[in-house]
């Protein structure tokens, strides 16, 4: 006889399973075999300890898990691969301790922690979602022996799902295998639904999990007086030598280090000894041997601004600020700068002023440690736009222009 | 299971005398051939030292595994391993033959020879500041002293397992398995530190300038490896002769695949660990090591190693059919261990090969010679007593161990 699980009057919904109990291993494994060989898929043993050889017994096919696994492990390689090549070699190039911009070694260790992060979620969350969890019931706690499951009880359970399912052939056939009563557990009325105050609950802390966001997001586009909120302290403010300050570590004690003899920054090999030293052979070079173009001239005007008009002056008559403050107090070991527009200045080569500013030359300073070369160059040209400015003739201004002016 | 099948079949029998005449008959036939080449090289035996340090590591190195495992099955209380923990005990007690077979080594170097440990002769210090300022450590007294600490705690450590771990085959009690259990833990200790610095005094000390303090790490985990597939193959081997048949099965050997790719991964973890430091700090004393490595056809070899050491074997083991197909695993362990063999040669032999990475017929010789010997020694030990440590509490755990 079939006993229903649920003598109480409360509504039920449709049948879930059919449940035999047994008393030890070797009967449900028996069952478990005998179910099998009848065809049956959808069926599930409940034990207090695992058994082994139970899937076997069970004709349980090898899980996909590990599949799961092993494709979000390696999309965490693929993953962490690509974001370290991206963000180091291609977004944001930048040369650590002279290290490839993309230096498998360096990247092993992020890669290696990503596999294993990806790994390990997809069998945790993966095994929860083959097992369909998590749920907060299941209709074989109906059964009301089931709690024997976590002591001394073993249950076997056909779900209504299968197949091969038939109320009174299924039943018949739990009887043959169990001399326990053969239950029937149907799902709730319900269908098992999450109840409305769970469902609220959840809905409730994902609002509240929201908020951080919905503030720092809101932040911005807020524009605020106070100071900003520096939540790690040591990387706003690092402990560093200003590039100016003494070092005692140094024998020198200069913070700001020269290149260690012998080397070349990154970019800066000096393959075409034109560009690099302003001499074709032994001779100084006449011709700036970058292209000279508006963007050329506009670069090195600005840095002439920045370098060379706080002595040399804007116009380059050796006037700037710093001349004409030295010469206003009479210094007795001040040198005025040189004129640019003198006869001697005019009549050096390009190649001649570029090594000057680079290296300097009498009491003016070299500018090699803050001038690029390319810069360099730049500054080169525009000091000899400066010169033709000031020592041009009619002949410089186009015939156009001529006119308008009155020429 | 009233009865236990295990005992039945679980001897050498006459197997042992026929191994232990055969290796010996190797071993002196090689050893003597291997000297006469050596001393004909007119090097002051230099090649034939390397060559003998390289088979004497190789064995070491399995006996030290084995030691590493007896001691942990002790420690954790391990029920699965009963059946296959007795090999692994005598394959420890073994370690004797290693330290006759390498006391000439050591007593070479405490003379002064320099040919093996260049640190050995008193002139390499005036040489070289770096081993000048290391002399306190690396010197040839010192050195042979630490050498008797090591194999002196090694000897006892596990002729005590094995003696005690027979005595539970008679006893009646468990007072011996209480006694392994209670000593276990500082055994291990004793282990962790003996190993690290064998290592250190052995093998990195062939190139007195460099130093790489997880360098007793990566031997160890070479160490576990050369174990477990040694005791793959040598399972396999007696069980196709009949031994152990009932008593030794897929499970077990799941169990020692399981090891293999665990060690397999962890020899790649701590490899990669000692390369990326000393690849990032680039510090020309360190990066010399690896430079002289990665030079010539040393390369390949060191391709080799991280493709025959780990990647391919870690894919090839991962799955759980690989480790209980017999034939695949078996494959496997034969394969980890000559690539443990290449492992060692790729860590010795660099300071003496000096037209690239080639294997020596000394280096065969050798092999022969300290391999036979060894096998002589483990046959020698396990005599005519049981494979299986037939008085085990754990004996029926381990019998009826399943994976899954």
């Amino acid at each position: 006889m079939l006993e229903p699980a649920n003598t109480a009057a409360a509504p039920r919904g449709k049948l879930h399973a059919i449940v035999a109990e047994f008393d030890d291993v070797t009967a449900v494994t028996e069952a478990a075999k005998r179910v099998r060989d009848a065809g049956y898929t959808q069926f599930d043993v409940y034990s207090p300890f695992p058994i082994h050889g139970i899937e076997r017994a069970m004709g349980v096919r090898s899980t996909r898990l590990p599949w799961i696994v092993l494709a979000c492990g390696l999309s965490g390689t693929a993953g962490a691969l690509l974001l370290q090549w991206w963000t180091n070699a291609v977004d944001y190039p930048f040369k650590i301790s002279g290290k490839p911009l993309f230096g498998i070694p360096a990247a092993i260790p992020i890669t290696f922690e990503l596999t294993v992060l990806f790994s390990a979620f997809a069998a945790f969350l993966g095994m929860f979602a083959l097992n369909r969890l998590p749920r907060h019931h299941h209709p074989i706690f109906e059964h009301p022996r089931f709690k024997r499951a976590t002591d001394d009880g073993f249950f076997l359970a056909i779900e209504a799902a299968d197949t091969r399912f038939d109320a009174n052939r299924t039943r018949e056939l739990l009887q043959s295998l169990s001399s326990h009563p053969i239950v029937a557990c149907d799902e709730p009325a319900d269908d098992g639904a999450t109840p409305r105050w769970v469902r609220a609950g959840l809905v409730s802390v994902a609002v509240v999990a929201l908020i951080p966001f919905a503030l720092a997001l809101a932040s911005r586009f807020q524009d605020s007086s106070k100071p900003p909120f520096h939540i790690v302290g040591d990387m706003d403010w690092q402990t560093r030598y200003r590039a100016q300050a003494a070092n005692p570590h140094y024998a020198d004690g200069r913070a700001m280090r020269p290149d260690v003899a012998g080397t070349v920054a990154f970019g800066e090999l000096a393959t075409d000894q034109v560009l690099a030293t302003g001499k074709t052979g032994a001779d100084w070079t006449t011709k700036i041997p970058l292209t000279v173009d508006a963007a050329l001239l506009q670069r090195g005007r600005a840095r002439y601004g920045i370098y060379c008009a706080p002595c040399h002056g804007i116009a380059g008559y050796g006037d700037g600020l710093v001349a004409a403050r030295a010469s206003e107090l009479q210094e007795p070991t001040w040198v005025p700068p040189a004129s640019l527009h003198d006869a001697v200045v005019r009549g050096r080569a390009a190649g001649q002023l570029f090594d000057t500013i680079l290296n300097g030359v009498r009491t003016m300073p070299a500018y090699g440690r803050q001038i690029p070369r390319d810069d360099a160059w730049a500054i080169v040209a525009y000091v000899r736009a400066l010169q033709r400015s000031q020592n041009a003739t009619t002949e410089d201004v186009p015939p156009a222009a001529r006119a308008a002016m009155g020429l | 299971m009233n009865t236990i099948p295990a005992t039945s079949n679980a001897r050498l029998g006459p197997l042992a005398t026929r191994l232990r005449t055969f290796a010996l008959v190797v071993a002196l036939v090689a050893a003597a051939a291997g000297l006469w080449l050596g001393h004909a090289r007119g090097d002051g035996f230099q090649r034939f030292q390397h060559a003998w340090l390289l088979a004497c590591a190789f064995f070491l190195t399995v006996s030290l595994g084995a030691l590493f495992f007896v001691i942990l099955q002790h420690l954790v209380r391990a029920g699965w391993s009963v059946v296959v923990r007795r090999l692994a005990e005598l394959m420890a007690a073994n370690v004797v033959v290693v330290a006759l077979l390498l006391s000439p080594l050591v007593v070479l170097a405490a003379m002064g020879d320099g040919s093996l440990w260049p640190w050995a002769d008193p002139a390499a210090a005036e040489h070289h500041p770096l081993i000048a300022k290391k002399a306190a450590f690396l010197n040839g007294q010192f050195f042979a002293i630490r050498c008797a600490v090591y194999f002196g705690a090694w000897i006892l450590l596990s002729r005590w397992l094995l003696r005690r771990s027979r005595q539970q085959d008679e006893a009646r009690d468990t007072l011996p398995t209480e006694a392994l259990e209670r000593r276990a833990p500082p055994a291990m200790v004793a282990f962790a530190v003996t190993i690290s610095f064998a290592s250190f005094d052995l093998l990195m000390s062939l190139s007195p300038e460099w130093y790489s303090t997880i360098f007793g790490v990566y031997v160890f985990a070479g160490s576990v490896i050369a174990f477990v597939a040694t005791t793959i193959l040598t399972l396999r081997f007696l069980q196709s002769r009949g031994i152990l048949r009932g008593s030794v099965g897929v499970e077990h050997y799941h169990d020692l695949g399981k090891l293999l790719f665990a060690f397999t991964f962890f020899w790649g973890y701590i490899a990669f660990s000692q390369f990326m430091l000393i690849w990032y700090a680039d510090i020309p004393e360190e990066t010399h090591w690896f430079h002289v490595r990665f030079e010539g056809s040393w390369a390949y070899v060191s391709a080799l190693l991280l493709f025959g050491h780990f990647v391919l074997p870690f894919a090839g083991l991962l799955s759980r059919h690989a480790k209980r197909n017999l034939g695949v695993l078996t494959f496997w362990a034969a394969w980890m261990l000559v690539m443990h063999a290449t492992d060692l040669f790729w860590l010795i032999a660099p300071g003496v090969t000096h037209g690239g990475a080639l294997v020596d017929v000394l280096d065969v010789l050798a092999f022969l010679a300290v391999g036979g010997a060894w096998t002589f020694g483990l046959a020698l030990h396990a005599a005519d007593r049981s494979l299986v440590p037939v008085g085990d509490p754990r004996l029926h755990e381990s019998l009826a161990f399943e994976n899954l």
